[in-house]
């Protein structure tokens, strides 16, 4: 018997809801209040269980529900529900790209709702980071926030004090009521830009006026495709299928990407580009077909500006074997692959995110941007240059816009602050303020007339996920008060005031869209909100109530709300029509596809660029100051001997996931992948603890050996494990990336760019 | 560690291997002594085997439900085993009555019980010999209980046995434990040129400082002691049985099982 | 031969995303360090990449198989229609014979119920004309339930590298193959 028997006993015991027990008390009450040593009876009381009762027994409810995760998947579920709780979960067989099936944290759902480690009730930490949690009733936590910001008011006379820290936890549209809920207060301080994506929309935005790729269910129709910097094998499994589709049909599949990944396996040829020379790659092959005339001229001649001058750059200053040289890819492969992407139509590419966490991202995508639109592969079905797109989410945002109080104060002059989903809004007298999202830490130390008093922190773990971990808890030190709203013990509350219990995705009501399909999920309310938990917009209201109490008139959010109203608010005309919906309601019988005239993006070749064509030379790119035409530009300078590489695992979606108990039987603790050759100069052995560090910080963590590993590069999984300070930020910094602030608001993060060193611990 | 199992093994081939020593005393000396002073010598052989079934059912994880365990003889060793051992169990308490009473027919029961611990230790290491332990699907398992049932039969015999009995007690102990240090000692060699679990078997056991303790504890110190004082000093089967049951455990601990190389070669 | 269905697992398209071991996961909730399917990297030995091969597997539903040879309360039974190997729980008394004898591992220990238990193919939602929860869910139909008595997919195996070969047990269970790419490594 193993050692654990005695934790996954008392485990089991405590769980509140064991296996194929129906929760009576969950039903009576509505809410379940899990007490320690539980109102649950043991598992273990054979007398009492009925082993004839079947797992899989219907009838049940279902539900639908949609995966609100940074994913491109976003996959529709369905929910299947018994006397009010969750029995387990499916993918919703309608949608085409879910087909049937989640992933491996999808399937978790159920843990991660009925987790026993969920945040349960409102939390006070008595001395923050201290561990010592009270809990406290809603009205005392919202009592507690609602003077203090009361308090920030008349001290500085506005809100500016008061910071919002939010991205992408939750991309369920009503939860840009966060925002809504900071612009009811007033004028507020927000972190801006993405640490996602900023630099590849930036140059997709100069090349082709948006962000915008074909419908990935049209893979199958290109014949060669080349997956750059993307790891859809572990990060898109359900564009995989298209994948090896396209490949039964006879296309060839080009993986690049500096680590030998799970999708290099399944490519029919893999290239170990040297890291962040993809824009040099991308250029000697734009090059090499140049000199073999192998140029699509008809589309540059007509839907493109700027080839002349392009082209001039590359014959001046790129040849083949500089390339090569640079990026360590041979002159005659990259000479060869060039003309059998010229030739193969269509040919697309997929540009992933990793690509772009460069001090050079945005140029390399524009680089890449320009190969596919040479080849005259822009605008065609299983063409084009795909990284993303947002035609999907043209909801009313109803949520998020929301009125400032009247008489009140903020930034003056420029527009509010940018975000790459919500729309621009107008121009106002005042503003809020805006700080770079990336160099959280650096603004929350930094920030003065006023200081931020008061950090509030929703659908993100800036602790666990955000650059330079040491510099962060410092930054955490210097708020007056910080409320963190979260599902789970995370980095974040664990140096929070105020910890509120949020609702999962399974407890409330919004509508989802997918940055990658052209999808659309309803995800109702499956069941009760469990113990205290709120959404993200009762939260909203129920801070209303108070402070309006306290202060009338000093927040205009609605005071009651009814959240399943707030998600058929944000559905509008638009939507309707292109999803060929008469009402949201239609979203019951399952997901529903966007009706495109075209699975190409661009298919009528009428770019949204100042020109209204292609422009392989940007002027709009000149003015904000890069290279108007897609230039080589030099990676980051190493400061330390190994280039450090920390990506996404299939295990999480950063902070999520990993720390639930069935990922753990899983994936049970991270590592660092060292190249064998490395390793052995450092006499590190297979399973040794290793100390990886840089000027930044050190992190200490177990070795496995790969050669899938570059010999001059470490690589670590970026992951928050239950129980476990392991945390990359420790070595990360926050460098930003060239491209991000045009559509953003703030440039992104050369994640990418990183530098350390290992030894033995 | 399989505990449990550790003592109903090693407990239930003591209780085997007394009871078979007891009826080779008889065999080989001719009648005379009288059953009655065999009780005491009985009673321990039934206690042993009680608490070894005692603790057989510290195994389950729902001892009530042992008793549908003789289900499915047509092809479970175990429910074998089972049946095997209460015929056993059933045949020491008759022996037990008979040996009280003194009756005629003792001898005669002490040898059939004897007889049937031997089939027993038999039906017992087919139990232990499953396809998922390479190292093990074979006679092993059965070699070692019936090293066990002679080695510690043989040593805590001659706490009963008269003088006269002590040189057969010992000759029986002397080659036991010669065929023990003999087949220990091979198998993790033979077990190194197998398969890669076998292999994995064998290693485990060579690099195990406890396995090379016992050897120089059990057999050869034992071997040595029995070579020089030429009869069984009081404090030999203590020591034995501690190098037994540091066998027994490593039979439980350092055998691997096939589903640990699933994804590696064969 | 008679129906005998198996899982039919496609290394070639299986990119171990565990997204099968979870479902099961998520269908029967087993507790902490219990699992009923668990994909296992195939070792360098046998694909060169590490972690980027994979075998996944549950129960084997073997022809002969082990679990229910040892069980002494003819706890398990083979389904005539089939050929699912079922674990009826409430007659196991958890001797844990047949966890140590499936050479492949299947039953598991459940410590909270003191019993053994193993992968039932989903057998129940098999009645209710659903493909098991791991088959459903896998994101590139690597992972198929298939009738032995008619399977005839070209290249594949019973005893592919890296699962053990036992054909006394004759396990129903069929594997493609991976495949490699063309490398291009920097010096």
């Amino acid at each position: 018997m193993p050692e654990r028997n005695y934790d996954m006993v008392k485990k089991a015991l405590n769980c509140p809801v064991t296996r194929r027990q129906v929760l009576k008390s969950l039903v009576a009450a509505g809410v379940l209040v899990a007490v320690p040593g539980g109102l649950m009876r043991a598992a273990t009381s054979s007398d009492k269980i009925n082993y004839d009762e079947i797992f899989y027994e219907g009838p049940y409810e279902t539900f639908r529900n949609a995966c609100p995760r940074n994913c491109y998947d976003t996959c529709s579920i369905v929910t299947y529900v018994k006397d009010g709780a969750v029995q387990f979960v499916e993918g919703a067989p309608e949608s085409t790209f879910t087909d049937g099936g989640l992933c491996v944290k999808g399937n978790s759902y159920w843990n991660t709702t009925y987790s026993p480690d969920r945040v349960k009730y409102p939390m006070l930490q008595e001395s923050r980071g201290s561990g010592n949690w009270k809990r406290i009733s809603w009205d005392e936590a919202l009592d507690r926030i609602a003077k203090k910001i009361l308090e920030i008011k008349d001290k500085d006379g506005s809100l500016l004090g008061l910071a919002l820290s939010k991205y992408s936890g939750n991309f369920g549209i009503t939860n840009y009521g966060v925002e809504g809920m900071m612009s009811s207060l007033g004028y507020t301080t927000r972190f801006v830009g993405t640490p996602c994506w900023p630099a590849g929309i930036d140059a997709q935005n100069y090349d082709m006026g948006n962000m915008w790729c074909n419908d990935p269910e049209d893979f199958a129709k290109s014949k060669y495709i080349i997956l750059w910097g993307v790891n859809p094998a572990w990060c898109s499994v359900h564009s995989m299928k298209y994948l090896f589709d396209a490949q039964d049909k006879g296309a060839k599949v080009l993986a690049i990407d500096p680590v030998f990944t799970q999708t290099s396996a399944k490519a029919d040829e893999y290239w170990q580009v040297k890291t962040g020379e993809d824009g040099a790659l991308a250029l000697g092959m734009a090059r090499h077909l140049l000199d073999k005339n192998m140029v699509d001229r008809e589309f540059v001649n007509t839907h493109s500006v700027g080839f002349n001058e392009f082209e001039e750059y590359l014959k001046n200053e790129i040849t083949v074997e500089w390339a090569a040289e640079k990026s360590g890819i041979p002159a005659a492969v990259i000479a060869s692959t060039a003309e059998e992407f010229a030739t193969a139509k269509p040919a697309t590419i997929w540009i992933g995110y990793g690509l772009q966490r460069h001090v050079n991202g945005g140029v390399t995508v524009r680089s890449i941007d320009a190969l596919v639109a040479m080849t005259g592969n822009v605008g065609k079905e299983g063409g084009g240059a795909r990284y993303g797109h947002l035609q999907t989410w043209g909801f009313n945002y109803h949520a998020l816009v929301q009125k400032q109080p009247k008489g009140s104060k903020g930034f003056s002059g420029t527009t509010g602050p940018k975000g790459e989903f919500a729309p621009e809004l107008e121009e106002t007298k005042f503003s809020d303020r805006t700080l770079n999202i990336n160099k959280t830490a650096r603004g929350l130390l930094e920030a003065d007339n006023p200081p931020i008093r008061m950090l509030w922190v929703s659908c993100k773990n800036p602790v666990s996920q955000d650059f330079d971990l040491n510099l962060m808890k410092k930054a955490f030190k210097k708020p007056e008060m910080v409320v963190v709203v979260e599902k789970f013990f995370t980095q974040t509350a664990e140096l929070a005031d105020i910890l509120l219990p949020v609702t999962t995705n399974l407890e409330e009501w919004t509508v989802n869209a997918s940055y990658w399909h052209y999808w659309l999920g309803l995800n109702e309310q499956a069941v009760k909100p469990l113990y205290e938990s709120k959404s993200n917009i009762e939260i909203a209201a129920a801070l209303s109530q108070k402070m309006n109490e306290l202060s009338p008139g000093s927040c205009t959010f609605p005071t009651e709300i009814d959240t399943k109203e707030w998600m058929i608010k944000e559905f509008n005309k638009g939507i309707y029509d292109l999803f060929g919906l008469k009402s949201w309601e239609d979203l019951k019988k399952g997901p529903h596809k966007a009706k495109l005239t075209s699975t190409a993006a661009w298919h009528d070749h009428k770019f949204a660029t100042p020109s209204g064509k292609y422009e392989f030379l940007s002027e709009l790119a000149a003015k904000h100051g890069h290279n108007a035409l897609p230039k080589y530009k030099a990676n980051r300078k190493p400061y330390a001997p190994l280039r450090l590489l920390t990506p996404h695992s299939k295990f999480n979606i950063h902070s999520q996931f990993q720390n639930l108990d069935w990922m753990h039987d899983f994936n049970p603790e991270p590592y660092v992948y060292v190249h064998p050759k490395t390793a052995a100069d450092k006499g590190i052995a297979e399973g040794d603890r290793v100390l990886v560090f840089s000027k930044v910080g050190e992190v200490k963590v177990k070795a496995k050996l790969t050669d899938n590993v570059p010999r001059d590069a470490l690589l670590m999984y970026e992951a928050w494990y239950n129980k476990n300070n392991f945390n990359v930020q420790n070595v990360v910094d926050d460098e930003s990336s060239d491209m991000g602030k045009y559509k953003t608001g703030a440039p992104g993060v050369a994640i990418h760019d990183q530098f350390a060193d290992v030894k033995k611990a | 560690m399989e505990l449990s199992l550790v003592i109903f093994t090693v407990l239930s081939q003591i209780s085997i291997g007394l009871a078979v020593m007891l009826a080779v005393r008889q065999w080989a000396v001719s009648e005379g002594t009288a059953p009655s002073s065999f009780r005491f010598e009985w009673i321990v052989i039934g206690v042993a085997l009680a608490i070894a079934l005692a603790a057989s059912l510290f195994h389950l994880g729902h001892p009530f439900g042992s008793p549908r365990a003789v289900l499915h003889l047509g092809s479970s060793w175990l429910s074998r085993e089972i049946v095997v051992m209460q015929i056993f169990g059933i045949l020491v308490v008759v022996a037990l009555v008979a040996l009280w009473k003194g009756s005629a027919n003792s001898w005669t029961l002490v040898k059939i019980t004897a007889l049937v611990g031997l089939v027993g230790l038999a039906v017992s290491g087919m139990v232990y010999a499953p396809p998922s332990f390479p190292a093990l699907n074979n006679g092993v398992p059965i070699i070692f209980y019936g090293l066990t049932a002679f080695i510690l039969g043989s040593a805590f015999s001659s706490y009963f046995a008269g003088e006269d009995k002590q040189p057969l007690l010992t000759q029986i102990l002397t080659i036991s434990l010669i065929v023990g240090l003999v087949i220990n000692l091979i198998l993790p060699s033979i077990w190194l040129s197998g398969g890669r679990v076998m292999q994995m078997t064998g290693a485990a056991y060579f690099g195990s400082a406890l396995f090379w303790l016992r050897l120089v504890v059990e057999f050869g110190l034992g071997l040595a002691v029995l070579g020089v004082f030429r009869k069984i000093p009081i404090w030999l089967p203590v020591l034995l049985l501690a190098g037994e049951i540091v066998g027994r455990i490593m039979f439980f601990t350092h055998v691997v099982h096939s589903a640990v190389n699933i994804g590696n070669l064969y | 031969m008679k129906k005998q269905i198996a899982f039919f697992v496609d290394t070639r398209r299986c990119i171990g995303c565990f997204t099968c071991a979870m479902a099961c996961k998520n269908q029967y909730h087993q507790p902490s360090g219990v699992k009923w399917r668990d994909v296992h990297p195939m070792s360098e030995e046998i694909y060169p990449h590490r972690e980027c091969a994979h075998l996944t597997l549950a129960c084997n539903h073997c022809e002969k198989p082990t679990c229910l040879e040892v069980c002494p309360v003819v706890a398990y039974y083979k389904r005539d229609e089939d050929g699912v190997v079922v674990h009826e729980q409430e007659k196991c008394i958890g001797c844990g014979n047949c966890i140590r004898s499936c050479p492949y591992g299947a039953p598991k220990y459940n410590p909270a119920l003191k019993k053994a238990e193993k992968c039932s193919f989903c057998w129940q939602r098999l009645d209710a004309d659903r493909e098991p929860a791991c088959v459903q869910a896998c994101p590139t139909r690597a992972l198929q339930m298939v009738d032995l008595s008619n399977f005839d997919e070209p290249d594949t195996v019973q005893y592919i590298a890296g699962f053990p070969r036992f054909t006394k047990l004759n396990p129903s269970i069929r594997f493609r193959p991976p495949r490699q790419p063309l490398e291009i490594r920097r010096k």
